[in-house]
């Protein structure tokens, strides 16, 4: 064990000093610390002092915990159905799989080290301590259950995912059981739901808190231990929380034994999940999106022959239709566009206001604005190819950005038909919130284009971030300032108008950061990074 | 052909490049040797119009990041670059129609026969293997018939098959009166067919000789090279 105990330290202390070579990671460490102790202390000062009106039902924390928990299984669980998760990183399959080091010391390494990855992301409950003691009253007791709770279902999933795939791979019919089991447990806790919903008519919602609030809920694996830990720690019920935690961990030990018992060997069974969270990890650095399941092959079809066109940068721009009919099928409708295009028409359905039209405006440019973050112009700067291609830089750059400028135009056709259709929105204001929607997205284009120009040189990356904010602030105000007048001054007939201002803010602006930046593949650097 | 004059490329404090001079004339295999960290790749990236240095860089004649450079200029990565989803037929259209090459396929069809990559033409980027990566990346960079070659490290990762091959091409090309300059720390790979060479060490132009110095000379090519670069160690 020493083997493992000192690369776990070494790790450890290696990662603690690096902090001293980043200025900025050693401030924003210690911003989240004071954060954390400003937060626990002002909670443990004031905390005879506030005296709340009252506390939000507990009963939604109980179904917040029930959601995350099944969500972490179904993510877990699927994943384990295709790649599998992983304890491990590439390191560890290059250097301590083929050591002479027994396969369950290096299961032991794993674990451990997977603890303290678990522990380290639940930091982030920390930050909730305000907003978890104003909304529930809680204490610090309450908030290390919750921390404690999160770390072990990370844990728990990531070894479940392990199990499911050691059961089910390369087996078809274990596959389908293992579905078959996840459908009907996800399904069970609907019929449930509903059940009592009719039995009591509640609403259900309502009915969902008196499932998750019932006694024989925390019997249920996980999400149930979750939930009767929490409530043995707030209630002060010691034989709650041990029951929970002996649950946990016969679990844990029922899927460590299958992982070790006999002569299964588990090294192959996770060297392409590692190989596959490598690949993913490496791709979320570079930025790229990457095909985290190996279960979806991509189709080479005889009709794709002849899809890239044109001559010169163009061809950036037919090879980008090309990829996108590669990932979906109606190229520029995608996953996002029928969420999206849902979530409105349920929301428009249920609101039925011209105000929540505007809301639904709002929130739906905030999505898009992380959707363009990896534009396709951004994807292109990671290869050498656009570099190197014997055409001038902006008609580089528009061919590049001319699917992540089309894509907000379909997505807003879609999205907002279902609003005028299903939500019952007025046609014209729905036409003029398209096309705030379109410009919007061009000011995105716009945005990253001018980010890589302009801050693509600055080393900090805080610095970065800051000024890039600052920069989508400083263009979007005028133009939603601009609106905020014409919906003052518009009188109710001509309401429908009042973001055209916005829209023509959004799309000069867009002109002139294409412009201004035109030439930005002449005047940036190819890193293979973003 | 390549005149690099007095380029320095600095990342921060740090000297990549530090006043790097040479030519490379028409039908002239020219190599860069150096350890690793001696700025070869950063030099070669420079060439290629991927960095910001300050110096000067001419490819027949005009500025290296000018459109009429890009045309006479090839360049084969040491890290392949491919499109995931795009299949190794279309990754050369693609280039094809990029630089507005007509009447390619022939071509195309060849340099990936050469290469064993005929039969994988409906294979997308993602699904070939490293070595088959690279193969591709070589057919990418040779389709469009650049007058000055860039090679960073070309044979990494390659199978005998594919290192016979990109020899023989290196040679054809150069009878054709193309440039070739490649960078590696493989002295063994390109001992046949090398015409001159720029040893590389902490950034700057170590050394420079000519295959008939050396051949007239005595010197050994290798001796020199870790006489450079591990100095009195050796």
């Amino acid at each position: 064990m020493k083997a493992m105990s000192y690369l776990l330290i070494t790790q450890l202390k290696n990662r603690i000093l690096s902090i001293k070579k980043k200025p900025a990671m050693l401030i924003l460490y210690g911003v989240i610390l004071i954060v954390i102790v400003g937060s626990l202390i002002s909670m443990l000062v004031f905390d005879q002092e506030m005296q709340m009106p009252s506390f939000a039902d507990e009963r939604i924390m109980y179904l917040i915990l029930t959601g995350f928990g099944l969500l972490y299984l179904y993510i877990f669980t699927t994943s384990g159905l295709s790649t599998g998760s992983t304890l491990f990183s590439m390191a560890d399959v290059g250097l301590l799989f083929v050591a002479p080091i027994t396969s369950k010391k290096i299961l032991a390494y794993g674990l451990i080290s997977s603890m303290g990855k678990a522990l380290l992301t639940a930091v982030f409950i920390l930050y909730q301590v305000v907003n978890l003691r104003v909304q529930f009253g809680y204490g610090i007791k309450e908030i290390m259950a919750l921390f404690i709770i999160y770390a072990i279902l990370v844990l728990i999933s990531q070894l479940l995912s392990i199990a499911i795939y050691i059961f089910s791979n390369g087996n078809p019919l274990r596959k389908n059981l293992v579905k078959t089991v996840l459908y009907t447990a996800i399904a069970a806790f609907v019929i449930v739901v509903l059940v009592i919903q009719q039995k009591e008519q509640l609403g259900v919602l309502e009915a969902a808190f008196k499932m998750v609030d019932s006694k024989w809920f925390e019997y249920i694996p996980v999400v149930g231990w979750m939930i009767m830990f929490f409530k043995g720690v707030v209630d002060g019920v010691l034989i709650y929380v041990l029951l929970s935690l002996t649950f946990f961990l016969v679990m844990g030990i029922l899927i460590i034994s299958l992982l070790t018992i006999g002569s299964a060997d588990y090294y192959e069974d996770v060297l392409l999940s590692t190989e596959v969270t490598y690949q993913t990890l490496q791709a979320a650095k570079e930025g790229r999106r990457v095909q985290r399941s190996s279960n979806r092959k991509i189709k080479v079809r005889i009709e794709d022959d002849g899809m890239i066109k044109g001559s010169g940068a163009i061809t950036l721009f037919y090879k980008h239709i090309l990829e996108m009919k590669r990932s979906s099928k109606f190229i520029f409708i995608d996953g996002y566009t029928i969420v999206v295009a849902i979530g409105v028409g349920i929301a428009g359905y249920n609101l039925k206001s011209s105000e929540a039209a505007y809301a639904i405006l709002v929130v739906i440019i905030y999505l898009q604005f992380f959707l363009t973050l990896f534009g396709r112009l951004k994807m292109e700067l990671l290869k050498p190819y656009i570099y190197l291609i014997p055409e001038k830089s902006i008609k580089k750059v528009v061919a590049a950005s001319m699917t992540s400028l089309l894509k907000p135009c379909v997505d807003a056709i879609c999205i907002f038909t279902v609003l005028t259709v299903v939500g019952g929105a007025d046609p014209m204001t729905s036409i003029f919130l398209a096309l705030a929607y379109s410009a919007a997205g061009a000011v995105f284009v716009g945005i990253t284009i001018l980010y890589q120009r302009v801050l693509k040189g600055q080393p900090n990356r805080f610095v970065q971030v800051f000024l890039g904010m600052s920069l989508l602030i400083a263009v979007m105000a005028p133009a939603i300032i601009a609106s905020a007048i014409a919906a003052y001054l518009l009188p109710d007939s001509l309401l429908f108008l009042c973001t055209l201002p916005f829209t023509i803010f959004c799309s000069l602006f867009a002109f002139l950061m294409f412009l201004a930046c035109g030439n930005l593949i002449d005047k940036s650097e190819f890193t293979g990074k973003l | 052909m390549l005149s690099v004059r007095g380029v320095t490329k600095k990342y921060g404090k740090l000297i990549a490049n530090d006043d790097v001079s040479f030519e490379i004339n028409s039908g002239e295999i020219s190599v860069l040797l150096g350890p690793n960290g001696a700025g070869k790749s950063t030099i070669i990236k420079c060439i290629a119009g991927l960095l910001k240095f300050s110096g000067n860089i001419y490819i027949c004649g005009n500025e290296n990041k000018s459109i009429l450079a890009k045309r006479d200029l090839g360049y084969i990565p040491e890290v392949p670059a491919l499109y995931d989803m795009l299949t190794v037929g279309e990754h050369m259209e693609f280039i094809a129609r990029a630089y507005s090459l007509d009447n390619w396929k022939e071509q195309a069809e060849q340099l990936l026969e050469r290469f064993e990559l005929g039969d994988k033409k409906k294979k997308l980027g993602s699904e070939l293997s490293k070595g088959m990566q690279q193969k591709l990346s070589i057919c990418c960079g040779l389709l469009p018939n650049p007058k000055l070659l860039l090679f960073d490290e070309p044979m990494v990762g390659l199978d005998p098959h594919a290192i016979k091959e990109l020899k023989n091409l290196i040679v054809e090309r150069k009878q054709e009166g193309n440039a070739i300059l490649i960078s590696t720390h493989m002295l063994d790979s390109i001992s046949e067919f090398w015409d001159s060479t720029n040893i590389m060490m902490d950034g700057r132009i170590a050394a420079r000789r000519t295959r008939k110095e050396i051949e007239g000379s005595q010197e050994n090519l290798e001796a020199l090279f870790f006489h450079i670069t591990e100095g009195d160690k050796t």
